[in-house]
């Protein structure tokens, strides 16, 4: 059997390097694409001249100029906060009493949603969280005994507070306070 | 010490970082249309024209659906709070436009809530002239069988719920479940697909 030649033996190594770095770059591409959108929804100019770390923020009734986040919904009313749990935990508050349908959902840094908790689960009871980082952080405050206690998957994520809204215009004088209860706060402040 | 390389060097250096760019390109590029044209995902229920992740926002999800989530759908929530399904096509299988006139019509699904919203190629709301981006459980009116219609397109056809949708573009139609009934979250290829007619011809 003929054995190959320096040149073929280089082609072939080019292309096995060409197919390897695709494959890379591809799978690299897939794996930072939801990490970076969320990177930008959390730390973006937008989000900077909202200041919503570890601060509820309340942009207004989405309507067409809406274009942060795809897929706005148009009959919900949302409320923002980036959480950081990195130096302590955060404390999320809510009280909408509302009748309706409203949830508080946590997305972590990959854009996964790991928590969600609606009007229903929630009864009559005020919102009251304590998100913690995994594994021990020495700078913790004490969590009070018996606080229900959310862990993150990552150190920064994303609370998004949603509260049904069908006609906003003429429910504003109802949601409006209702979602203004949320509060965002590190370290139990 | 040789300050310049040999031509035959500066081909082989040449071809090394053309190829490279050339594997760049193609694992990014393979990337790009796998999230943004491809419509396989393992992961995906079709149901008529509608489609619908069962993983979207899930910690279950693998790295194309979070991806393509996040692209197409970011902030969703896991299917046992809301389900959310996708047209693109009308029930003819011809793709959705701004500038044809569609009716959308069916039951309503069995959920505490839900809504039906007109959203551009590019997933954001339309400019619509009276804000009436979505029709929804709140505001459906039900006819004597029971169900509901709405028309979408440049102008209102007879006393149908309108969404308008200016322009020349692609049309993206989202139907969202919210706190869906637990037979529809166990299988949700059961939802009884709203129907979506072209009224007229389409330009």
């Amino acid at each position: 059997m003929r054995s190959w030649t320096t040149s073929q033996r280089l082609w072939f190594y080019r292309g096995l390097t060409l197919l390897a770095t695709a494959i890379l770059v591809h799978l690299l591409v897939v794996w930072a694409t939801p990490r970076l959108i969320m990177n930008r929804l959390m730390n973006g100019p937008a989000a900077q001249a909202m200041a919503m770390r570890n601060q509820a923020a309340f942009p207004p009734a989405v309507d067409a100029s809406a274009r942060r986040v795809v897929m706005p919904s148009p009959d919900l009313l949302y409320s923002v906060c980036v959480f950081d749990v990195s130096a302590g935990p955060v404390r999320v508050r809510a009280n909408p009493g509302l009748p309706s349908y409203w949830s508080i959902a946590l997305y972590a840094a990959n854009s996964d949603n790991f928590f969600v908790l609606n009007d229903r689960q929630a009864g009559a009871k005020p919102v009251d969280l304590w998100l913690v980082s995994e594994g021990p952080n020495p700078r913790d405050p004490a969590v009070p005994p018996g606080a229900r206690v959310v862990v993150s998957p990552s150190a920064q994520g994303f609370l998004l507070m949603r509260v049904l809204t069908a006609d906003y215009e003429a429910e504003k004088a109802v949601v409006e306070p209702a979602r203004r209860t949320l509060q965002c706060s590190p370290g139990g402040a | 010490m040789a300050t310049h390389l040999a031509p035959k060097r500066w081909r082989r250096l040449a071809v090394a970082v053309l190829l490279y760019l050339g594997a760049v390109s193609l694992g990014a590029g393979s990337a790009w249309w796998v999230l943004r044209q491809a419509n396989w995902s393992g992961s995906m229920v079709k149901v008529g024209p509608w489609a619908g992740s069962t993983l979207a926002g899930s910690t279950d999800a693998d790295m194309y659906t979070r991806a393509k989530v996040a692209l197409e759908g970011l902030l969703a929530l896991g299917r046992d709070e809301t389900m959310y399904y996708m047209a693109r096509q009308d029930n003819a299988g011809r793709p959705l436009r701004s500038d044809c006139s569609y009716r959308v019509e069916g039951l309503p699904p069995p959920a505490r809530w839900w809504s039906i919203t007109a959203y551009a190629e590019d997933f954001f709301l339309f400019d619509a002239p009276n804000r009436q981006y979505s029709l929804n459980g709140s505001t459906a009116r039900l006819d004597a069988r029971g169900r509901f219609a709405l028309v979408t397109g440049h102008r209102a056809v007879d006393a149908l719920h309108w969404l308008p949708t200016p322009g020349q573009r692609g049309l993206v139609l989202t139907l969202r479940l919210y706190n869906p009934a637990p037979e529809l979250q166990a299988a949700p290829a059961r939802l009884q697909p709203p129907s979506i007619q072209a009224i007229g011809a389409c330009p």
